[in-house]
């Protein structure tokens, strides 16, 4: 059937030729050295003022980021958050124009165990780093990922929320900051840098078996997004932080939409693209990055020496199809060059969103996701996308449901009834049945991994669906899980005797 | 080693579902998608008992197979609702003549009434006649519009109270996908819904009884069903950037078989910022049509096609809606501008 | 006949990768019979740099897309990409813009 069933507007502006115009559009005299996008030609200068003004802009305009409050910068040390760091310390210095006034600290996560490198490559990527944050004068930190394994329980259950601050208090600690501290405001203070503890080849081992249980490498980059994110949260919570800068670029962002649409995670669009994040309750994530493209920002770090770390990536040198992350990011590179409004037009789709709110803020946290900590998104609702594959599942591998008499339908299915059956092998996929015939252990696996589901949300479903087992999560998580379920089985058992529908009541009046 | 069905362990299964991941034998497949069609009508509340139900058919593999599923389930579950055929013409020939010649065979085999109605009929221009004036670049913005009320003409002189349209689970996710790539937030919000209720005079509500079936299984169930369908693609090339967004679906759906209805999920649960702008819904001051504008999408198409401006519709000319509203000339350096067509 | 040409190569951005990690090349392109442009050098670069994976770095007759290209410091784009013409100790520069972050 054609597709073309609804009027739109005249289709986007494809790429013009290669043009040849040599003059910056900004002060017209100096020859341009950059084209940030069509007619858009800078010169050296004008292009470092307009990178530099841009980056206040973006924490100006958003103003969360309060004076004197201590900041936590990831950097993995590619060119973005590299660049982000060299803006900070743009903004921070004497001469900066508007100085930005927060104090920051570094963090960077080592993430070579879980992308298997040698502990001599490792070693060499973190000496390399540390000579860049050394730098800056910055506090800063160098954690192995490995560090996951050993995070409290406390990571994935949402903080309570700080309340959101009227707009008045932005300008009240202003005030505050001006007053105490305009002369005695000293630059942040060199600390003793820890150096990357030793990691216990153990440990790495354990990482690698986790990573290894994703199946799929969509799967083992969701995972490796999840971990890295408990890990910088924890780190902002246990020094002192309250927000953690992220250094996501317009490119990033754009594909990363894409993306999360790809994997099912329509509901969480907002928080994982937006300007900041506070799922994680106390700790808020900013991207201040997010206004400019990779192209501008590899241009700036070329021309004003802004150092960057190669350091690589689970998806390094795969090929296009390896997983829906990679295939979204070759998609986006290679529309933007047939269509350069792409990047822009995705990005700006990002800032028209919201994230859907079932209350999250009040919420219980067992209504979050065991994972990436958002609002569920399972309820299973009449006539939603999920509710009709787990329709499809349940058609798919039985007849005992008496739903073979033809006019008399099931009812609306729940989740749980896929593991009711008792036919958890069929229910979990094609591949796990070829496991029951070799270890007969599939059972018990996909039972736990069907139990964890109705903790997680929609797309980490996806996720766990794609892992051969469980049992290699890292122990913070599953004992979360464990506490979770027993609760919930209170819950129910003591139900007929509560008034109002669980205890979120109780939570609310708290 | 050949795979069992997993639903009745007995047969040799012919297909792994895509959804899930399933391997199923003919008859359980059958059955599966029957019934997980009529678990979408069932729990979106699309009919009622009583109602008047058009289907929109092209003779293509879409609505064929929608066609004999509705049959066959207002049978098995006595809905009790009155369908039939409408199909649109739109004056292509060696495309849109053959396919027709399908959907009338359709309607004997199945015995439901049909009614054609034609662009030429309705608007005084053919497909055929539109792209010699237009060319091929903007030609299937003239086909989509004036099919969209076509059908809803259609249903208007039928006295249908519904149409039922064959858009599936790959249509809808790219329509996702297509709604993010131009930043279309209204679409974008609005393309993942299973209906759509009235809008206004002489629009038929409208819905997606297959948007959870995967493309793939249509197609299979059509061919072995051995359903007569026409399988031919538009002459006139569909636009190119829509064709980016199905190769990437596709590109998607050979990693993660259940990306399709992911992304459908990813749609259902967007939600849009508040204060962010929607256009508002009016009627055409010319034929009374929902429009967004003084006059509605086909009436300005109609004009420029009728004066020889053929740009007029294509693109934003908002302004010159009143001139045309009180037939006032176009200045020449307007009538330059929507003259020129590319080639 | 066009003389031999002394060119300097950069890759940074990860796109080093492909040349086994080394990132700065000093070059000469033989002489030929007409002038050397950016479309010849990168297919000069194919078959005498790249160790692997080409088509990480080109794709058609050009970059692939999300690798920027600087030919003495400004963006190609400014220069006329691909029929620009090389002239002797010209600096080339490829920045992949991939995996960043």
């Amino acid at each position: 059937m054609c597709q073309v069933d609804e009027e739109y507007q005249e289709e986007l502006e494809r790429a013009d030729g290669p043009s040849v115009s040599k003059k910056c559009v900004k002060c017209k005299e100096a020859s341009a050295a950059v084209v940030i996008r069509a007619g858009d030609t800078y010169c050296r200068s004008c292009f470092k003022e307009y990178f530099i003004h841009k980056f206040r802009a973006m924490l100006g305009k958003n103003r969360v980021i309060f004076p004197g409050e201590k900041v936590l910068l990831a950097v993995s040390g590619g060119p973005s958050s590299c660049s982000m760091l060299s803006q900070v310390q743009e903004g921070l210095s004497q001469k900066a124009h508007k100085k930005l006034r927060f104090s920051p600290g570094i963090v960077h996560i080592d993430e070579g165990g879980a992308v298997g490198q040698s502990a001599e490559e490792r070693q060499r990527k973190v000496s390399e780093l540390q000579a860049v944050f050394k730098a800056t004068g910055f506090p800063f930190l160098i954690l192995p990922l490995e560090q996951v394994l050993d995070l409290p329980s406390s990571v994935v259950e949402t903080a309570l929320s700080p309340l959101e601050p009227p707009p008045s208090a932005y300008k009240a600690a202003v005030d505050r900051f001006n007053q105490t501290s305009s002369s005695d405001y000293l630059p942040p203070q060199e600390r003793e840098e820890k150096s990357l503890p030793d990691v216990q080849k153990s440990h790495t081992q354990l990482l690698q078996q986790l990573m290894g249980s994703a199946k799929t490498l969509t799967a083992r980059e969701d995972l490796l997004n999840t971990l890295r994110q408990h890990l910088l949260v924890h780190t902002a919570r246990t020094e002192g932080y309250s927000k953690l800068m992220l250094g996501d670029n317009c490119t990033r962002l754009a594909i990363k939409l894409l993306t999360s649409i790809s994997l099912g995670r329509g509901a969480q669009l907002a928080q994982d693209t937006g300007f900041s994040d506070s799922r994680y309750g106390n700790i808020i994530s900013v991207r201040p990055m997010r206004d400019y493209s990779a192209k501008e920002i590899a241009f700036y770090n070329h021309m004003f020496n802004v150092p960057a770390v190669v350091v690589a990536s689970l998806d390094t040198k795969t090929s296009e199809k390896a997983s829906i992350q990679r295939l979204t990011e070759s998609f986006v590179t290679k529309l933007q060059t047939d269509f350069p409004s792409t990047v822009s037009t995705i990005y700006r789709t990002s800032e028209k969103l919201q994230t859907a709110c079932r209350s999250s803020s009040s919420a219980d946290h067992s209504d979050r996701c065991l994972l990436c900590v958002c609002t569920l998104d399972t309820a299973v609702e009449k006539a939603s996308a999920f509710q009709a594959t787990l329709i499809s599942e349940q058609l798919s591998q039985t007849k005992s449901l008496g739903c073979r008499n033809p006019g008399q339908s099931p009812g609306p299915v729940k989740p749980e009834s896929a593991a009711s059956t008792g036919q958890c092998c069929s229910s979990a996929g094609g591949e796990d049945c070829g496991r029951a015939t070799s270890g007969g252990g599939c059972c018990s696996l996909t039972t736990e991994t069907t139990d964890l589901k109705s903790l997680l949300c929609y797309s980490c479903q996806l996720t766990i669906r794609d892992m051969s087992s469980v049992d290699h999560l890292p122990l913070y998580i599953l004992s979360e899980a464990q506490r979770r379920q027993r609760r919930a089985q209170m819950r129910d058992e003591i139900s007929e005797f509560l008034l109002d529908d669980g205890d979120e009541g109780i939570y609310r009046e708290v | 080693m050949p795979a069992q069905c997993s639903s009745c362990t007995e047969k040799r299964a012919v297909l792994k579902r895509p959804k899930t991941g399933h391997s199923l034998c003919k008859e359980c497949f059958f059955w599966a998608f029957e019934e997980e069609v009529h678990q979408t009508i069932v729990a979106a509340e699309l009919f009622k008992s009583g109602e008047t139900v058009g289907i929109a058919a092209s003779g293509g593999k879409d609505s064929t197979v929608l066609a004999h599923v509705m049959k066959l389930l207002n049978e098995r579950y006595s809905y009790g609702l009155e369908l039939m055929l409408i199909s649109v013409d739109e004056g292509i020939t060696g495309y849109r003549d053959d396919s027709l010649e399908t959907v009338k065979r359709n309607q004997q085999q199945y015995e439901l009434p049909l009614k054609i109605v034609s662009y030429e009929e309705l608007y005084g221009w053919t497909m055929d006649a539109i792209v010699k004036q237009v060319g091929l670049k903007n030609n299937c913005t003239f086909c989509g519009v004036f099919r969209r009320q076509a059908l809803d003409r259609g249903a208007v002189m039928l006295k249908v109270d519904k149409i039922c349209t064959g858009h599936n689970a790959d249509d809808v996710a790219e329509t996702v996908l297509m709604n993010v790539l131009r930043g279309d937030i209204a679409r974008l919000r609005r393309c993942t819904a299973i209906s759509t209720s009235s809008e206004g005079e002489g629009v038929v509500p409208r819905c997606k009884p297959l948007k959870y079936a995967y493309e793939k299984e249509i197609v299979l169930y059509a061919y072995f069903k051995k359903l007569d369908y026409f399988s031919t693609e538009c002459i006139y090339s569909p636009n190119a950037y829509r064709g980016y967004a199905r190769t990437f679906l596709k590109d998607l759906e050979s990693i993660r078989p259940s990306t399709i209805m992911d992304i459908i999920h990813s749609g259902e649960n967007l939600s849009v910022r508040e204060g962010v702008k929607m256009p508002v819904q009016g009627t055409c001051s010319r034929c009374g049509y929902i429009s967004s504008q003084a006059l509605c999408k086909s009436c300005v198409l109609l004009e420029g096609l009728n004066r020889g401006l053929p740009k007029l519709g294509i693109g934003k000319h908002h302004r010159l809606h009143d001139k045309i509203l009180s037939q006032q000339p176009l200045t020449e350096k307007e009538e330059r501008k929507l003259k020129s067509v590319d080639f | 006949m066009a003389a031999p040409i002394a060119v300097h190569l950069e890759f940074g951005g990860g796109a080093e990768l492909l040349f086994n990690g080394v990132k700065e090349h000093h070059v000469t392109l033989p002489s030929q019979s007409e002038p050397w442009d950016m479309k010849q050098l990168l297919v000069w670069i194919q078959r005498n740099l790249l160790k692997e994976r080409p088509e990480l770095f080109v794709q058609g007759d050009s970059v692939r897309p999300g690798i920027l290209v600087l030919i003495n410091d400004a963006d190609w784009e400014l220069m006329g990409e691909l029929e620009y013409q090389l002239q002797d100790q010209d600096n080339v520069v490829f920045i992949s813009t991939l995996h960043g972050g």
